[in-house]
């Protein structure tokens, strides 16, 4: 047997002999040993057993085969590559937690920023998708345009839906909405109205055409009975907690007694309409009335056409000029009397037309008149879509110039790999490897980014996203996306770097490659060419926020309390006490009764009826579409709007309820010359029993004065003509107040409200806040703008920020010199700025005119805009500029102010 | 006398395969050992080519390992697993058929 003192030799001389795998060493010590032993049974000592073993293996160069043979086998296994590329990976990734650390949080924000984005854009595209029928389904548009009117609305006479499923066999459905605004709602037996703004009338075939679930009732005849309605579940949980709302009875605006035949679930959020309440188009209620109507000409009916299986929408679109001359041309001849066809009619360049819209297209492809809730639009999930690629490529930029720029500080590693006979394959591998952890460890970040900033988005938004965290496809599309970004920013630095000869890198030349960055000075123009857009952008569109709050509207918008709804003081003589009554109290100057409002909003009802000047014969040449407001003696006063010439409304000529007030802007379309008052204007006043205008009911109102235009509208829109007639109209009470203490306005109004209409709700509004409302989505736009402005140059400054370390750290030796030599921080400082400065500068003369073409195109839109100049391009490029040199400075600073002594003395 | 390793290398396999098959538990130098008995000494396995062979044949999965102590050694022993069992007969049919064919072809006759 072999003594230990014998074992320890061989293990000694064998690791020598250079076996030292651990596996295999082992293995062959115990086959040395067993084979030792054997030798000196037989009768050898033990140095000649050994020696006569180890011949057997072929001596030290068969040991080492043996052992390299087997190291290959185990390493072909691809589990020990990746492991081993991981390893190396996690080592970089901490020796190097500075630069690991920014590319980490700039490809997290980058992602986060990308997934909230893609989330809205997906969300947007998606509307009203939950319709099982979207395909089929379209909504009826028309266009008119006559004189100097051009409407677009996605509205349609009452007969339009039924006459053309009459008409055309594609079509197997068809159903109306009439939309009345707001009404107040409570159960038959409640005392309490509350005022609900999605009540929508509408035809017994929606639940045939729209995927709602109902959950009680029948469907099918749920709306066919009159004063029956159908509610959604939140609704029936609100009115009726704890019980079916199935046969129970609801009271609309005090006065309509509807039953519950249907419970449905609620609407979803992506839907281009969201109805709490459908009433039945039946009956002899008004709105139901005007649904029985024959006229063609009175477009008040948002009318959807279901189309039976493979039926052609464009085709069908192709017979609708037979159907306008079919149904709508007698109506206009019989109206203007005179020898009216439709041929004449489109020959001077007028149109009258029907278009269908796809379900799927109104969210974010349709702004027409009457859209029944304000819609999305296209491009801004272009312009979102863009951002968002923008900052997840300025994200990977980093990456990449991060990498490429560590590149010297890994040349010596790649070149003792090569030399050891690594291939450029493997090295490509490693570097690709380490950089897909790199994105999977800041993808992790960046959904828990996005997931904390989610709310914050939605709350800007006005949506309610959610990420899909129980969605596996969501998952995939992760992994997908993240291999693709790893591979992606880590594919040029693994060329790159893979490409380094040996020889050179050993030698130390490759730090001269690091002065040829040009693909990395061309990156960082490009991270702030984006980042100055955006920032234009931003600046952009708060100017002309700006802009429209402080425009002269020809109203005074300041200090007005709006009391809405005041119909529910009905019977009509109270709302004039409740105007007395507030008027009583201090403070409330002025005060005004009237149907419409200078700004728009739920409760602004618009209108447009034709009028023409008196004397002439109404010809499509001459009429003149006309806002027609109905307001009080006080209107004008209290909402501070200017006569230019004649007088207001006055109690004191009776003839007043036959006169009426133009604005500027309908005197020249009226042909009224230059001295309009007294002159007339005429419409007509009444229908014949087949819906067309009555020529012989006409009448014509006396122009008693001009006021100054006002702005009624958004600044999209141009001043259109707008007439005020003396109404009687108890759509809201208007009150002009002096107090600074507007709580105790609104607690004496609402004291006064509370006695006159007990039990109705008391909703107010002030109009500089409705006013600011109706630039909601340019608010929401401009404060995107800034946060994304914000992250593309928070990213792109983190970028630079480790770059001009890089930069500082290759060029120490350099610094100790110059400062060795009398350079002083200041100059170091400048020197070191100079270079990244410069491509500020180039980034800055790039992006403007680009941003210059997108402010134009966007301001396009808008009639009434402010200049953007160029001291707005200046600030943006300075601001790049100095958020730029801060994060170089702290760098060149700490480069700056180090002592050359210890950059030098190693050398 | 020795067979030349050229005319080895291709049943390198199969005879550890069977080795094991036979015996079981069996260390490295022991099937050297196992071998050199059977073929009564005209085969001598090289310890540079038995190993790469055993770490190939366990890295395919036929094989498994397990470590005991010996005093101051580690003696790692080789056995099949149930993979590697039925690979083992496979291997040997096989190696028959080939014998079979080759001495038609080398017009033998083998006794």
């Amino acid at each position: 047997m072999l003594t230990n003192e014998d074992i320890n030799y061989i293990i000694k001389d064998l690791n020598y002999r250079g076996i030292v795998a651990e596996d295999i060493q082992e293995e062959l010590i115990d086959h040395v040993c067993s084979a030792v032993e054997t030798e000196i049974n037989n009768g050898e000592k033990f140095i000649d057993a050994y020696y006569k073993v180890l011949k057997s293996f072929g001596h030290t160069g068969g040991l080492r085969e043996t052992q390299k043979k087997s190291i290959q086998l185990q390493n072909q296994k691809a589990k020990n590559m990746i492991k081993n590329h991981l390893t190396i990976a996690w080592r970089n990734f901490r020796k190097q937690s500075f630069y690991s650390f920014i590319n980490v949080a700039g490809l997290a924000v980058g992602i986060a920023a990308c997934l909230v984005i893609v989330l809205f854009i997906v969300d947007e595209l998606n509307y009203d998708a939950y319709n099982t029928k979207a395909n089929r389904i379209y909504r009826l548009n028309e266009e008119i345009k006559f004189g100097g009117n051009h409407v677009l609305i996605c509205q349609s006479g009452a007969p339009a839906g039924s006459s053309m499923l009459q008409d055309y066999p594609e079509i197997e459905a068809a159903v109306r909405f009439r939309d009345h605004g707001s009404y107040l709602v409570k159960p038959a037996n409640g005392t309490q109205n509350i005022k609900e703004s999605h009540v929508i009338w509408t035809d017994s075939s929606f639940f045939k055409i729209f995927s709602v679930d109902v959950l009680e009732g029948n469907p099918n005849t749920a709306l066919k009975e009159p004063a029956s309605m159908a509610i959604s579940r939140s609704m029936a949980l609100k009115y009726f907690p704890g019980k079916s709302a199935l046969g129970e009875s609801m009271v609309l605006d005090n006065k309509y007694h509807a039953r519950v035949t249907a419970v449905y679930e609620d609407i979803p959020p992506a839907s281009h309409f969201h109805f709490d309440f459908l009433v039945a188009l039946v009956g002899d209620w008004p709105a139901a009335k005007e649904a029985q109507s024959v006229s063609f000409l009175s477009e008040n009916f948002n009318t959807y056409l279901l189309l039976k299986q493979g039926a052609n929408a464009r085709a069908l679109e192709q017979k609708f000029p037979g159907f306008i001359k079919k149904y709508f041309a007698p109506q206009i001849a019989s109206a203007l009397g005179n020898d009216f066809t439709m041929e004449k009619f489109t020959s001077n360049g007028n149109k009258w037309e029907i278009t269908l819209t796809p379900l799927q297209d109104i969210h974010l492809h349709s702004d027409r008149k009457g859209e029944l809730e304000p819609n999305g639009n296209i491009t801004y999930v272009y312009l979102f879509g863009i951002i968002a690629a923008f900052i997840l490529v300025i994200a990977c930029i980093n990456f990449m110039n991060l990498s490429t720029a560590r590149s010297s500080n890994r040349a010596k590693e790649v070149g003792v790999r090569k030399v050891m006979g690594s291939l450029r394959s493997h090295l490509v591998r490693q570097f690709l490897t380490e950089s897909i952890l790199i994105t999977f460890l800041s993808f992790i970040i960046g959904i828990g980014l996005a997931y904390l900033l989610l709310p914050l988005f939605n709350n800007l938004a006005l949506k309610q996203l959610q990420l899909p965290l129980v969605n596996l496809f969501f998952y995939l599309i992760l992994a997908g996306t993240m291999l693709l970004i790893g591979l992606m920013a880590g594919l040029y630095p693994s060329f790159f770097l893979s490409a380094f000869k040996p020889v050179n890198v050993l030698k130390g030349h490759v730090a001269l490659g690091m002065k040829s960055g040009f693909i990395r000075s061309a990156l960082v123009v490009f991270q702030f060419v984006i980042s100055i857009f955006l920032i234009i952008g931003a600046i952009t569109v708060n100017r002309q926020l700006n802009f429209i709050q402080n425009k002269k509207l020809g109203f005074e918008k300041n200090q007005v309390i709006i009391v809405h709804d005041a119909y529910a003081l009905r019977p009509f003589p109270n709302v004039q006490t409740f105007k007395n009554e507030v008027l009583k109290i201090n403070h409330l100057e002025k005060g005004t009764i009237s149907g419409h409002l200078p700004v728009e909003g739920p409760d602004s009802y618009r209108n447009n009826n034709t009028y023409w000047k008196n004397g002439r014969q109404p010809t499509p040449d001459n009429l003149v579409g006309l806002q027609s407001w109905n307001v009080d003696t006080d209107y004008i006063e209290t909402m501070g709007m200017k006569i230019k010439t004649g007088r207001g409304f006055s109690t004191e000529f009776t003839s007043d309820s036959s006169a009426v007030i133009l604005n500027e802007a309908a005197i020249p379309m009226f042909s009224l010359g230059e001295n309009p008052i007294g002159q007339k204007i005429s419409t007509f006043d009444g229908n014949r029993p087949d819906g067309s205008p009555d020529p012989d009911q006409i009448r014509s109102w006396t122009v008693i004065g001009v006021i100054e235009n006002f702005h009624f509208s958004t600044m999209k829109e141009g001043i259109t003509p707008l007439g005020l007639f003396l109404n009687k109209s108890d759509g809201n009470v208007s009150f002009k107040f002096s107090s600074a203490n507007t709580e105790e306005v609104i607690q004496s109004i609402e004291k006064v409200w509370k006695r006159l209409a007990p039990g109705q709700p008391f909703q107010y509004s002030f109009l500089d806040a409705d006013f600011g409302k109706m630039y909601s989505a340019e608010q929401r736009l401009g404060k995107i703008f800034e946060v994304f402005a914000a992250l593309a140059i928070i990213i792109a400054s983190l970028g630079l920020f480790a770059l001009t370390a890089f930069t500082a750290e290759q060029r120490t030796k350099e610094i100790g010199i110059r400062k060795v030599l009398g350079a002083s921080v200041g100059g170091i400082v400048v020197l070191l700025s100079k270079e990244f400065g410069k491509l500020i500068l180039i980034a800055f003369f790039l992006a403007a005119p680009l941003a210059w073409y997108a402010v134009n195109w966007w301001l396009k839109g808008y009639t009434y805009k402010v200049e953007i100049g160029i001291p707005v391009y200046l600030l943006a490029g300075v601001g790049a500029f100095v958020v730029a040199w801060l994060t170089m400075s702290y760098q060149s600073m700490k480069a700056a102010l180090s002592n050359p002594v210890n950059s030098l003395r190693s050398e | 006398m020795t067979h030349s390793s050229e005319l080895l290398k291709g049943t390198l396999q199969t005879i550890v395969l069977k080795v094991l098959k036979d015996h079981g538990k069996t260390y490295g130098y022991e099937i050297t050992q196992r071998v050199k008995e059977l073929s009564e000494g005209s085969i001598v396995l090289t310890e540079g080519a038995l190993y790469p062979t055993l770490h190939k044949l366990e890295a395919e999965g036929l094989l498994k390992t397990e470590r005991v102590m010996i005093g101051k050694r580690v003696r790692k022993y080789y056995m099949l697993t149930p993979l590697g069992k039925s690979e083992a007969e496979e291997r040997v049919l096989e190696f028959v058929d080939f014998i079979k064919t080759m001495s038609t072809v080398l017009q033998v006759q083998l006794s």
